[in-house]
Order: C-alpha cells, then sequence, then structure tokens
C-alpha cells in the first residue's frame, strides 16, 4: 500500500510541473539555509500562506524541496566564514572553518554535500523502515525518556570540551540559567524576566544563535582584519592557496565515502534525535560530533580541520528530517519545527492529521519523503556546480564581508517575528559571543544546553507527577530508559577509560 | 479586471458624495491579527476566513501573525490601533478572561475591545485509553487515588476546565502539564503516563476513531455520543458553559455602523463554500454570533470565571 503511494508520487514529481515546486523549494532553501539567522522554519513559516492556493501535493513538494535543502546551505556559510547559516550547522564550524582557514574549503564542502545526500537517504530509509512500527516507537518515548536523553545530551556536553572542563562547565551552566528564563513549563509561573514582557516566552534560541556565531564572528574578523583564508594559509603547497583555482571538492565527495562509519553513526544519531520533539537538529548534529571526536582513535586531530568533524554533523542534520517524520506518520504529531509546518500546510487545505494520518494523507506524507529526497540529493548538487564560486567569498576582504552578513542577519532575525527585541538580543548575544571568543569559552556548549535545559526540568517535573515522586523505580521499570542511562554512564566513562589504556600502553 | 473595477468605483461614487469622509473599507486593507503563529488553530481560521471575507466585505485582508507572550502581545496590538476598523484580530477566548479573572496583567482591559463577531465554538469531552476499566466521570472519581490528567500548561483552557470541573465534583485530581500540544495529551493517555485527558470533542473523536481512546464524557447539556453520559446526566449542567471561543474584536471605540460591516461580512464569510467545506473536514464547528451577541457573551463569560478565581490564582 505505502509502496504504491511512493511510487505515484514518484510518477507525479517527475511527469507535472511539479518538478519546478520542487526546484523552487530546494532553491529557497539553499538561499535561506546560506543567510544567518533564516532557516527552513522562517521559510516554511513564510511559504504557508503561498502555498493556500496550490493543490495539497505540490504544497508538499514545495515545502519538502525547503526542508530538504536548507541544512546543506547553511553548511556553506559555517565552513567559509565560521558562521552557522542555519543553528543545526553550528558543530559543522569546528573542522569545517579551520579547513577553510588552510585552504581546503573546497574539500569541505565536497564532503558537507556528499554527507548531507547520503545522510539524508539514510534518514528517510530508515523512516521507511519504521513507518509499520512508529506508534510502537513513539509509544516507547514518554517524558521519563526524554529527560534521560537530556540527561545523555549534557552529559555529551561535558566531556566535549576536553582540556578545558572548568570553562565548559561555565558555558553550560550559563546555558541552563538562560534556558530557565520565562514561564516555568509546569506551573506558568513567570521567572526571571526582570518584569519584561518579551522575556515571558524565554530567550529564544534563533536570536541567541545568530548573535553568539554570526556577530560575534563578524566582530573578530573585523578587528582582524585581511581576508578569511587569503594571507594565512598556512599549507603554501596547497593548490588553491596562491592562485584563484579552487580543487578538492572530489577529494571531499570521496571522504564520506572513505569514512562510512562516521557517516552512518551521523546518520543514526541524526535519525533518533530527529524523532524527539524539542530536541531537533543542533542537538543532533552536536551528539554526532561529539561522539565521533569521542570514539576516534585520534580525538586531538579534530578543532584543527578533520574532515570527519564535518561529516559527522552533516550526515546528522539531514536524517533528522527523515527521525522527525517518525512521530508524524505515527499520530499527525510534529518531530520537529518543520514538520510542524508540514501539517499545518495539511490543516491549511482543510485535513485533519491525527493518529489516522498515513489512511487519509497517505499522498501527501509519501510526497513530502519523495520531495525530501530529491531535494537532499539536489540541493548538495546544486551546491556542487557552484562550491568552486562560493568558496571565493573566503579571498574577499572582511571589510566587505562584514557590514554584508551582519546587515543580512539583522535583518533575517527581524522577519522572523518582526520584534525589534530580538534584533537587540542578537546584538547583545553577539557582544557575549566574541567575548567568549576572545576568553576561550565554547560557545556551542552554551547553546546546547539552552535548547536542552527546557526539554529537561519540564519531563522531569512530569515524571515526578506521573510517577508519585518515585523517578527512579518508574525509570528503572522502562527498558527504553535503563538503555538510556547505560548510555549515559558509558558516555562519562569513555575518557576516563582512554586516558587508562593510553596509559598501559606507555608502560607497555 | 472587472472585479478590480467594481469596487473602486462605487468608492469613487462614495467619495463624491461624500467628499470629507472616505467610506470603510475603500480607504486600504484590513489587517486581521492573529496572537499566534503561523499553523496553530487560531491562524488555520483567519487564513481561511480571509478570502471569503474578502470577497464579502470588497476589500484586502492581510492576516498578520503577532505571537507573543500566550496571546496577549496580539491582543495589545489590536487594543492600541485606531479604532477605524483596519485593524481587527482574533482573541485567545477564554484564555484572557481568565488572566484577567485572577488579575494577570494582560496589558489592557478585555471588556474595552469592541466586539464583533463569534466565529466558532467547541465544547470539551473527557477520554481514557479504548482499554481501560473506567466507563464514568465517576469510576474516575472512585479509584482511591487522585485523577491524573494530561494537559499543555497550566494557563490553557483545557486545564483550567478540568481544575474546576473537578472542583465541582469534589474530585481531586493532578494535572499533569506540560505537553507539547493535544495531540501530546492523548498520547500520554496511550502511554498510561495519566488516567484520562480533557480536550476538545473534536480532538478527542480523531483517537477515539483511530481505536485508541474512548470518550466517557461531553461537558454538554445534551447527549453528543450515543452511550456517552453528558453534563446534565451527571447533575452539573453548568459544566456546558466551558467552551473554546474563536472571537473576533477591535480597537475600544468603533464606530457601530464599521462594526456591523465587519460583522456582516464575517456571517458571509462563514457561510461561504470554502468555509465550510474546511470546516467539515477538520471537525470545526462553526457557531457565527454577531457584535451585540458575541459581547454579552464575553461579559458572561468574565462573570462566570471571576466566580473561580480563587481556584485558579497561582499559588
Amino acid at each position: 500500500m505505502g509502496l504504491d503511494a511512493l511510487l505515484s508520487a514518484v510518477v507525479e514529481l517527475v511527469g507535472g510541473g511539479s518538478f519546478l515546486y520542487l526546484l523552487a523549494g530546494v532553491l529557497l532553501g539553499l538561499c535561506f539555509g546560506v543567510i544567518p539567522g533564516l532557516g527552513g522554519t522562517t521559510a516554511l513559516a513564510l511559504l504557508i500562506p503561498v502555498t493556500y492556493g496550490m493543490s495539497s501535493l505540490d504544497a508538499m513538494y514545495l515545502a519538502g524541496g525547503v526542508m530538504g535543502a536548507t541544512s546543506f546551505g547553511g553548511s556553506i556559510t559555517a565552513i567559509l566564514l565560521n558562521t552557522p547559516g542555519t543553528a543545526p550547522n553550528a558543530a559543522t564550524t569546528f573542522d569545517g572553518y579551520p579547513l577553510a582557514k588552510q585552504g581546503k574549503a573546497g574539500m569541505a564542502i565536497g564532503a558537507s554535500a556528499a554527507a548531507s545526500a547520503l545522510g539524508g537517504l539514510i534518514g528517510l530509509f530508515t523512516l521507511l523502515l519504521f513507518i509499520p512500527v512508529a506508534k510502537e516507537v513513539v509509544l516507547k518515548f514518554g517524558p521519563a525518556e526524554f529527560f534521560l536523553l537530556t540527561v545523555l545530551g549534557l552529559a555529551a556536553i561535558a566531556v566535549s570540551v576536553r582540556g578545558k572542563l572548568l570553562r565548559g562547565l561555565i558555558a553550560g551552566g550559563l546555558g541552563l540559567i538562560f534556558a530557565f528564563v520565562g514561564s516555568d513549563a509546569i506551573t506558568g509561573d513567570i521567572r526571571f524576566t526582570g518584569g519584561i514582557d518579551y522575556l515571558w516566552d524565554g530567550i529564544p534560541l534563533v536570536p541567541t544563535l545568530t548573535g553568539m556565531f554570526a556577530i560575534a564572528q563578524m566582530i573578530e574578523l573585523a578587528l582582524k582584519g585581511g581576508s578569511v583564508a587569503g594571507d594565512e594559509a598556512p599549507d603554501a603547497k596547497a593548490p588553491d592557496a596562491k592562485t584563484m583555482k579552487i580543487s578538492g571538492v572530489g577529494t571531499g565527495v570521496l571522504s564520506v565515502f572513505k569514512n562510512w562509519p562516521t557517516l552512518l553513526r551521523g546518520s543514526l544519531i541524526g535519525t533518533i534525535i530527529g524523532a524527539i520533539p524539542g530536541l531537533g537538529g543542533t542537538v543532533a548534529a552536536f551528539l554526532a560530533y561529539s561522539s565521533t571526536v569521542q570514539t576516534d582513535k585520534d580525538p586531538d586531530s579534530f578543532g584543527k580541520g578533520n574532515i570527519k568533524g564535518v561529516i559527522a554533523p552533516e550526515a546528522a542534520n539531514n536524517a533528522k528530517d527523515g527521525g522527525s517524520l517518525i512521530p508524524t506518520v505515527a499520530f499527525g504529531i510534529p518531530g520537529s519545527a518543520e514538520t510542524a509546518l508540514f501539517l499545518a500546510i495539511l490543516v491549511l487545505h482543510g485535513m485533519n492529521p491525527g493518529p489516522a494520518i498515513l489512511l487519509y494523507n497517505e499522498r501527501e506524507v509519501y510526497g513530502l519523503i519523495v520531495a525530501l529526497t530529491a531535494s537532499a540529493v539536489g540541493a548538495s548538487l546544486i551546491g556542487l556546480l557552484i562550491a568552486r564560486w562560493l568558496v571565493l567569498i573566503t579571498r574577499i576582504d572582511v571589510g566587505i564581508v562584514v557590514p554584508v552578513v551582519v546587515a543580512i542577519s539583522l535583518t533575517g532575525v527581524y522577519v522572523l517575528e518582526g520584534r525589534m527585541a530580538d534584533v537587540l538580543l542578537t546584538v547583545g548575544m553577539g557582544i557575549l559571543g566574541y567575548l567568549m571568543i576572545r576568553f576561550d569559552y565554547p560557545r556551542l556548549t552554551l547553546i546546547i544546553a539552552l535548547v536542552l535545559g527546557e526539554t529537561a526540568e519540564r519531563s522531569f517535573h512530569q515524571v515526578m507527577l506521573i510517577s508519585d515522586g518515585q523517578a527512579l523505580a518508574f525509570m528503572l521499570n522502562r527498558p527504553v530508559s535503563v538503555i538510556l542511562i547505560v548510555a549515559t554512564v558509558i558516555t562519562f566513562l569513555l575518557p576516563s577509560l582512554r586516558r587508562f589504556r593510553q596509559k598501559r600502553a606507555l608502560v607497555k | 479586471m472587472r472585479k478590480y473595477l467594481q469596487p473602486g468605483a462605487i468608492a469613487l461614487a462614495a467619495l463624491a458624495a461624500t467628499p470629507a469622509l472616505a467610506e470603510f473599507p475603500m480607504d486600504g486593507d484590513v489587517t486581521f491579527v492573529i496572537p499566534y503563529n503561523p499553523g496553530g488553530g487560531f491562524d488555520t481560521i483567519v487564513r481561511t476566513f480571509a478570502p471569503a471575507l474578502e470577497e464579502a466585505l470588497g476589500a484586502t485582508v492581510v492576516p498578520e501573525n503577532i505571537p507573543g507572550a500566550s496571546g496577549t502581545r496580539g491582543g495589545q496590538e489590536v487594543y492600541r490601533s485606531d479604532p477605524d476598523g483596519y485593524t481587527i484580530g482574533i482573541f485567545n477566548i477564554p484564555g484572557l478572561t481568565v488572566s484577567e479573572a485572577t488579575d494577570r496583567d494582560i496589558g489592557f482591559p478585555l471588556s474595552d475591545i469592541t466586539w464583533i463577531a463569534n466565529l466558532a465554538e467547541e465544547q470539551y469531552g473527557i477520554a481514557v485509553r479504548v482499554d481501560s476499566p473506567i466507563q464514568s466521570v465517576a469510576d474516575l472519581c472512585n479509584m482511591g487515588a487522585p485523577v491524573k490528567l494530561s494537559d499543555t500548561g497550566v494557563d490553557s483552557t483545557s486545564s483550567i476546565t478540568a481544575v474546576i470541573m473537578f472542583d465541582i465534583l469534589d474530585c481531586p485530581i493532578v494535572n499533569v502539564t506540560g505537553y507539547g500540544g493535544s495531540n501530546d495529551t492523548m498520547i500520554a493517555v496511550m502511554r498510561e503516563e495519566v488516567d484520562a485527558t480533557l480536550k476538545p470533542v473534536g480532538s478527542l473523536a480523531k483517537y477515539v476513531e483511530s481505536g485508541d481512546l474512548r470518550m466517557i464524557f461531553t461537558l454538554t447539556e445534551d447527549t453528543v455520543l450515543d452511550g456517552v453520559q453528558n453534563a446534565t446526566e451527571i447533575g452539573h449542567p453548568e459544566l456546558a458553559n466551558f467552551t473554546i471561543n474563536r472571537v473576533v474584536g477591535g480597537p475600544p471605540g468603533m464606530d457601530p455602523a464599521v462594526v456591523a460591516m465587519l460583522s456582516d461580512a464575517l456571517r458571509v464569510a462563514s457561510e461561504s463554500a470554502p468555509v465550510q467545506e474546511w470546516a467539515a473536514g477538520s471537525g470545526t464547528a462553526l457557531t457565527f454570533m454577531a457584535a451585540d451577541e458575541t459581547t454579552a457573551m464575553m461579559s458572561a463569560l468574565s462573570e462566570f470565571y471571576v466566580q473561580y478565581k480563587d481556584l485558579l490564582a497561582p499559588q
């Protein structure tokens, strides 16, 4: 049954003018992805009224095109300017930007394109496998599991800041403090708002991230001068260090196939985290990155331009789209902000998505899956074609880059909700972010803590209420919870284990 | 082309007749404020009504999302606009009514708003897991432990309704709030985290149809579903007062003639084929009320919720 719908969605896409909607979606997604502050959610929110006059299937092709393309678009700015285009690309900056500084931007973009496309395909393939059991899977994940996943995420933060544990903990603590501003998820009490209405809904993620990364990075670049890659490529023998010739794109694509375990792990982490409402791509990419570092034989090579550090997060943030559709096909509930908007499009077209979504909206669901697949591959192909020109950005004088990026990102933040306060917050966070760069505090740690904090607090309170105060006993009775507890313990033990093994090797 | 010419011609004629006074709504676009993000219930109903309203009114209608602070920001925006009819909005009712009844500052007095129309009204029901032994509200209250219910937030209307209803029945509850959306609260019942959930009948119906949940009670005066108890049957017909309303209003001091025009246009829109079709497909109960009736309902609602002020005030 599902196969028929899948086939007919493919046929309709290839046959009619629908292909144009998909292409428009992909191009729009790439643009919104590249621009810091704008992302897939903004693009879809702006598109919702436009889809009103389209057929529901064409609306799916447009939405799928956007969803599949934004995260690859965002990786381009992450690599070239150390400024993630969308939130999930933040982890890509760790190794992508060092590669660009070494004159290997082409290789990094090649790897990101291939990892995005393949990660997207793996995520969607996993989704297709899961459709028959999606209901059971969703029913296994309740507040207890959500809480333990956030604990696992926080544990990953703690061990990921190797060498500067204290700074990492300070940044994470600050992120948690930010996360608890606004109305309490359980009691509705307004906390830590200082009497400012704007803070009732908490400190919003997108302005914070745009400030911390885009604005902070532009302050840093402006003070340093020159260009991103121009004079400081240490490897003078790199073919594109002196001349304007861009190379290495092919090497980047190949590196993804060579490092297939990294690709696979990143994709699976992305799919799983994508299925958890509220966590999303930022956490997925970060966990994929940190698990790649933790399990690598040479963890010290990361952060200095290890190509695996680009592959893992990019595979994860495209695979998460497949994962975020698991709760959607099971019960018609969103797994991410983007799938929430996908459901909104169905509602606007007079449909009533619910637990019977696969029964009544099979056409639209499979249409979206096909569009996502085509988009993940299409965006990467387009990206590869234009990569050689994109890389030139790293050679433009920062006197031109900085004002353009600052203006575009602040406009992007404003467009999102039309609130001037968001722009002010972005600037404030930009200054904080610059201070963090200057004094070497990890910024992404703060962001991840901000994302996890709210889910952690809310789901912990829920577990306490549900279990009549016996939270631990309740969790130990649930198999998925036990697995997550074990995973958290292992995350904490891994660094010590590695040190122990290294010591033993040295003694020998 | 003709479609555009006609209102233009009328406008010109009007201008010629009363040169000093431009007639509503020929002066510009009508902004329809939605106090939530695109995609939610408020957004959907406004965007569905907008094209039909445009046709009925003969002016361009622009839906504008002004989300934030539980729907108060959008409400404040409407409150502060000029009362010329070019800015109207949909209001979070009875969410704002309850906030005001419990002395929470929403930034403007709700009674000052010029009420234009009520578009839809939904009633509540209570559902349990399909294989649960519980058959009635009495069964729920006689479990020997407080009834666990799932909800989105403490200030959500369904949560407020649950708190008041079970207080009237003298039946203790634990309200597990914090779920992401009303679908999540129903899945929480399926996961056996809670005993039951109180939600709009239309939302519960989807899960009853799919065989996951079973309805045991509706907060209505009459029987909605065969074999399911209603408020009158348990001796508390006042429970039928709890409803969700989609109410349209404008800034204080609007010209009654403009209000009547807008109200009539909304009535025509709600009777139009596309809106009716959408309502049937999405399980929305269209309940049109004109300006006077809506204003009366709003003040009755305020009086109703003030009774429960002590129960609802944050501890």
